[in-house]
């Protein structure tokens, strides 16, 4: 009988898992998908909402390609429960799906902020395709959104709500804004580079409960007077989908905790994505990278796996990048190592910003601010992003970047990070095209 | 499959790669818009041109999110422009840095070897670039290594 695979959540991890199982397989196999929405992208759907894509653009696969890639669907229905005696899955309407083995992919949800009003009318989170259709509609030019939460996610959406033509208030309670992405310095330039551009922004600012006033959203706030709103907009946080697993005998820490071949504590049981706690590449141990590279990677490695491959994962590395008012912010690895040695540089004539973080010789984290029409801040965040990756013994360069932080280019070359990187693969053989795509063009 | 190969030691600087470069990629010549770009090293004693090697691994392809980086038909990552959105995750995910943005077209842009004309080659008065039959390798190290001796001695 063909193996059997079970592929639950249809996002990054478990699409990437499908298509790697379908290049690997030396016999064909049958998959199994059990997804709660249709496969999408969330990365793309910040694109969505500014209108300069359709909705079907945000598909990574249609009814089509999932029949062409020869996969039983059970979309719109959600896991229930995992019996890893029986290998056994059962959904929430009941049907059951039998495995050899298994990937959990079910990703992570939008928490919103635990106050009274959070769940009313005219309060938003952004997260699912669903939730993006909700605050498409929502937003009217000339309207007032206010925006809880500084971090990531809600500033991914940031440029498409100022392209709708909506004012912007975001409220931050940390002291400084994208608490999880940038340092302090950091978060200074992007701060006043937003109040440049006509964005408010309060920190330190707590929210105490939502009320309807007269159609319109009031925000009671802790101090410094309430806001008046349109549109609320919770970006307040992500919660991994572990709550069906309650009952399984799968070992859970802050996600599935999974070793190098991404296998959970059941050997026939992977995990994958937000809810994977997996290798960090810097630090060696395990950690919950929710990210979209991470999900991809960690996708392939399980698909491999489970077609029989024997591919052992590095690492994932935290990477992140935004573009607010053609301004880029990116971080990397260990950026906020508080016993790396350190050095920064900013430029006077420009909003750029430059950290480095070194365990030794070697770089461990960076993080870098630059205006996107700056080509060297694009090629910087990739040579950064290759040294950290490649962990090259930077010598002598490290005093000269002490001096220069902004003189990567030299060094990357010099050094040979290229030589270190081009042998390097994440499946042990070079990646292949992701064949047709869903996308009406 | 052919590259670009780079023979560093062979250019002079001249970036006459870049203009047609960014012509053939973009119809206007602007060095700018290149995406293959020279370096100096040494205080302008000596130059040379660095690129996409075109990598086994396509850090670029696999990190996109909606498949708008495929393999053309001569082997080049190629970015499919009604398909980018204009994330950026490819030039965080390129640890060779040979990604680009364009701020006014919002989308990604590489070298796609021209379609198998690379125009850089065919421009470089002194054949410091070829495209040619070769395993891609890391053509600017050594050369670099050299060069950079007095730049790091003032590091000191």
């Amino acid at each position: 009988m063909a193996r059997r695979h079970l592929i639950i959540g249809g996002g990054t991890a478990g699409m990437n898992a499908i298509r790697t199982i379908r290049e690997e397989e030396a016999e064909r196999s049958t998959i199994t998908l059990v997804s709660a929405e249709k496969p999408y992208s969330r990365m793309v759907l910040p694109y969505y909402l500014d209108r300069s894509i359709a909705e079907s653009h945000v598909y990574t696969a249609t009814a089509r390609v999932l029949a062409d890639w020869g996969v039983t669907t059970h979309v719109g229905k959600r896991a229930a429960a995992l019996d890893t005696q029986k290998n056994l899955c059962t959904l929430d309407d009941g049907a059951t799906v039998e495995y050899d083995d298994c990937l959990i992919a079910t990703g992570s949800s939008a928490v919103r902020a635990p106050v009274p009003g959070a769940e009313g009318p005219g309060v938003h989170s952004f997260w699912t395709l669903d939730q993006a259709r909700g605050v498409l509609a929502a937003i009217q030019p000339g309207c007032h959104v206010v925006m809880v939460g500084a971090g990531f996610i809600a500033f991914t959406i940031l440029n498409s709500i100022l392209a709708l033509g909506a004012k912007l208030t975001i409220v931050e309670v940390a002291p400084r804004i994208l608490p999880r992405m940038i340092d302090d310095a950091g978060a200074r330039l992007v701060q006043t580079w937003l109040e440049d551009h006509g964005v408010a922004v309060r920190t330190g600012a707590k929210l105490v409960r939502i009320d309807e006033a007269k159609g319109r959203r009031r925000l009671k706030m802790a101090a410094g007077g309430d806001l008046a709103a349109d549109v609320v907009i919770m970006a307040t946080g992500i919660r991994t989908n572990l709550g069906w697993l309650k009952d399984s005998a799968i070992k859970v820490n802050q996600g599935i905790v999974v070793d190098d071949h991404l296998r959970s504590s059941v050997p026939n049981v992977y995990a994958a994505g937000d809810i994977a706690e997996g290798r960090d590449m810097i630090s060696g141990t395990n950690a919950v990278h929710a990210i979209e590279p991470t999900a991809q990677e960690h996708g392939r490695v399980v698909g491999a796996n489970m077609a029989g491959k024997n591919v052992r994962y590095r690492g994932s590395l935290i990477i992140n990048i935004v573009e607010v008012c053609h301004l880029d912010v990116a971080s990397f690895g260990a950026w906020d190592d508080a016993k790396a040695e350190t050095m920064s540089g900013v430029k006077a004539d420009r909003p750029a910003y430059r950290k480095l973080l070194w365990r030794g010789d070697r770089l461990t984290g960076a993080i870098i601010l630059g205006p996107s029409s700056d080509i060297w801040t694009t090629n910087d965040v990739g040579m950064l992003k290759g040294l950290v990756q490649s962990g090259v013994a930077l010598g002598r360069w490290k005093a000269h970047l002490k001096k220069n932080p902004f003189d990567i280019k030299p060094a990357f070359i010099a050094m040979k990070a290229t030589s270190s990187l081009l042998p390097e693969t994440i499946l042990g053989r070079p990646s292949k095209a992701p064949g047709e795509s869903p996308v009406a063009v | 499959m052919r590259i670009l190969k780079i023979h560093p030691e062979k250019c002079t600087g001249c970036l006459r790669c870049e203009l047609a470069c960014s012509y053939v990629q973009t119809g206007q010549y602007q060095p700018a818009k290149s995406v293959i770009r020279v370096s100096p090293f040494e205080g302008h004693t000596s130059y040379a041109p660095y690129t996409c090697t075109q990598c086994a691994e396509g850090w670029c392809m696999t990190a996109c999110p909606v498949g708008a980086i495929t393999i053309s038909a001569v082997g080049a990552k190629d970015v499919l422009d009604d398909r980018c959105v204009g994330c950026k995750l490819c030039t965080i995910a390129c640890p060779y840095g040979t990604m680009f943005y364009d701020p006014s077209t919002r989308k990604a842009f590489k070298c796609n070897l021209c379609g198998g004309t690379p125009a850089c080659a065919d421009a470089c008065p002194t054949a410091a670039i070829t495209y040619e039959e070769a395993e891609t390798a890391d053509w600017l190290g050594d050369f670099a290594r050299e060069r950079t001796a007095r730049v790091l001695a003032e590091a000191r």
